[in-house]
Parts: structure tokens; C-alpha cells; sequence
């Protein structure tokens, strides 16, 4: 399946596990990938999100708010710091001997099925990965041979309960009026 | 940040709340840190009895506690 993905869309999954990353969360939810969505890189469908009133900085400032800090969050750390360790330091020397992310939660086993060990999608939330799934489904009833960043936006609307969903509403967009202006933005493209 | 430096000044609050956060983050840093080390070990091909008398544990207890996981991390520290 990823190989039906565009450039753009890979760069949306890229960022969305990047984003998991700097938040130390331990699954890349709905969320991450509004934010891989909102990534300039992805084209047009960034501008489109914008364009509907949906910021970047606004939306990790919500997610900050509503997702639960991994194990060894923030405020860990600062737990950490009051006996005088340094849990940057400790990940730091951790990371260099073995690799980046080592002093991660492992993924848990039985994860790994669609998107395979090559990817993100190891760490996807069952919901994230539905939203994949739905844009699939989406190119295939547009009947487009590829995945876009427009794709995926359709499948997160589709699966409309994730945390992404929640803020896009909560920001005042209408996701159906939302919806059929990235249906008619893909067919200008094509 | 400027509230954890003043924690830090107090290290080993008086306070149980402060001091217990600390015990819970030290105990989730251990058990990463075990993870990273129990799988380099297993890497570098030692036995769960080898492990086990390193960490100063049951044999049956580390197995049972790491066994069944993918090893995580990439590179072994060889």
C-alpha cells in the first residue's frame, strides 16, 4: 500500500512521525498526521487547511493540551531534574551508543501488519491507521492511482472521530464544506 | 523550568508529592534502560543466565520479563 503514496503524501507521514517524535508520544494519532498535513512541503493541501483557518502552532498547542505525555514526558524530566538527574543527558548518552529514539517505549508486538517494519505506521494508533486505510479508499472511488496529502485529508474527515477531527471542529470548520473543497481542489489538479 | 531548578536546589523533596514523581520517573527510566541494555546484551549473544547474574535477578524473571519482546534499538555498542 505505501507504494501507492505520492512524494507529498510520504512527506505528511514523515513530518506526522516527526511531530510524534517532539512530543515524545508513544503512537502517531490523527493528530500527528493533521500535522504532517499542515506541512508546506505536502503542497497544496497546507494552504488549503490554512486557508480554512487551521494553524499549526494552534493545533500542537491543543494537542499539547489533550494528549497524555508518553512515559518519560516532560514532566518526568522535570521529576528527574529534582534529584539532580539529567534525562536529556541520560538520552543523549543512551542515543549515542545506541541509536536514536533507543530510550523509547518499544513498539509493541503485533503491530506492524500493514505498513510494515519500513514505516511509521508500527507506531500508528488503530484510528490513524484507519484514516489510512479510508485513503485508499478514497483515491480508489475518485479513481486515482495514487495517494496524495489530499487523500489522506479525505480520510480523516471520513473517519471523523479522531483527536484531528475534534480540533479541526473545534477550530469552527464545517468538515463536510471542508470535504468537498479538497474533493474539487484535487480535480483542478487533475 | 525556573519551578525545577528550585526543585532541584531541594533535592529529596520533604515534599511526599514531589519526591514520589521523582521515585515514578526514576523507575520509568529504569525500565527503558533496562530494555536498552538487556537487549544489546542479548545482541552480543549473552545467555539469560549471564544477564540474569548480572542484573542481580532470577534467571526465570528476566526471561519471562524480556523474552518475548522484538529487540529494540538498531545498533549493538560492541
Amino acid at each position: 500500500m505505501l507504494e501507492r503514496f505520492t512524494p507529498q503524501a510520504r512527506q505528511a507521514l514523515e513530518t506526522a512521525r516527526a511531530e510524534r517524535r517532539r512530543f515524545r508520544h508513544d503512537h502517531i494519532g490523527t493528530e500527528h498526521l493533521l500535522l504532517g498535513l499542515l506541512d508546506e512541503r505536502t503542497g497544496p493541501v497546507a494552504g488549503l487547511l490554512r486557508a480554512a483557518g487551521v494553524d499549526a502552532d494552534q493545533v500542537r498547542a491543543e494537542i499539547e493540551r489533550e494528549v497524555e505525555p508518553a512515559e518519560l514526558g516532560e514532566s518526568d524530566a522535570e521529576a528527574l531534574r529534582s534529584i539532580g538527574i539529567d534525562l536529556d543527558a541520560v538520552r543523549a548518552t543512551v542515543e549515542r551508543t545506541f541509536g536514536e529514539g533507543a530510550l523509547e517505549a518499544p513498539v509493541p508486538p503485533g503491530r506492524r501488519k500493514l505498513f510494515g517494519g519500513r514505516y511509521p505506521g508500527s507506531r500508528l494508533t488503530p484510528r490513524a491507521r484507519k484514516v489510512l486505510e479510508l485513503s485508499l479508499r478514497e483515491a480508489l472511488r475518485l479513481r486515482h492511482e495514487h495517494i496524495g496529502p489530499e487523500h489522506i485529508l479525505l480520510g480523516l474527515l471520513r473517519e471523523g472521530e479522531g483527536l484531528a477531527a475534534l480540533l479541526l471542529v473545534r477550530a469552527g470548520l464545517d468538515l463536510d464544506d471542508l470535504r468537498r473543497r479538497t474533493v474539487s481542489s484535487l480535480e483542478q489538479a487533475a | 523550568m525556573s519551578q525545577a531548578t528550585d526543585l532541584a536546589a531541594a533535592a529529596g523533596s520533604a515534599d511526599p508529592r514531589v519526591g514520589l514523581r521523582a521515585v515514578v520517573a526514576l523507575r520509568r527510566l529504569l525500565e527503558r534502560l533496562e530494555i536498552v541494555q538487556v537487549d544489546n546484551a542479548r545482541r552480543q549473544g549473552w545467555s539469560w543466565q549471564e544477564i540474569a547474574d548480572a542484573l542481580e535477578v532470577s534467571r526465570q524473571g528476566v526471561h519471562k520479563k524480556h523474552a518475548g519482546r522484538r529487540p529494540a534499538g538498531r545498533q549493538g555498542g560492541s
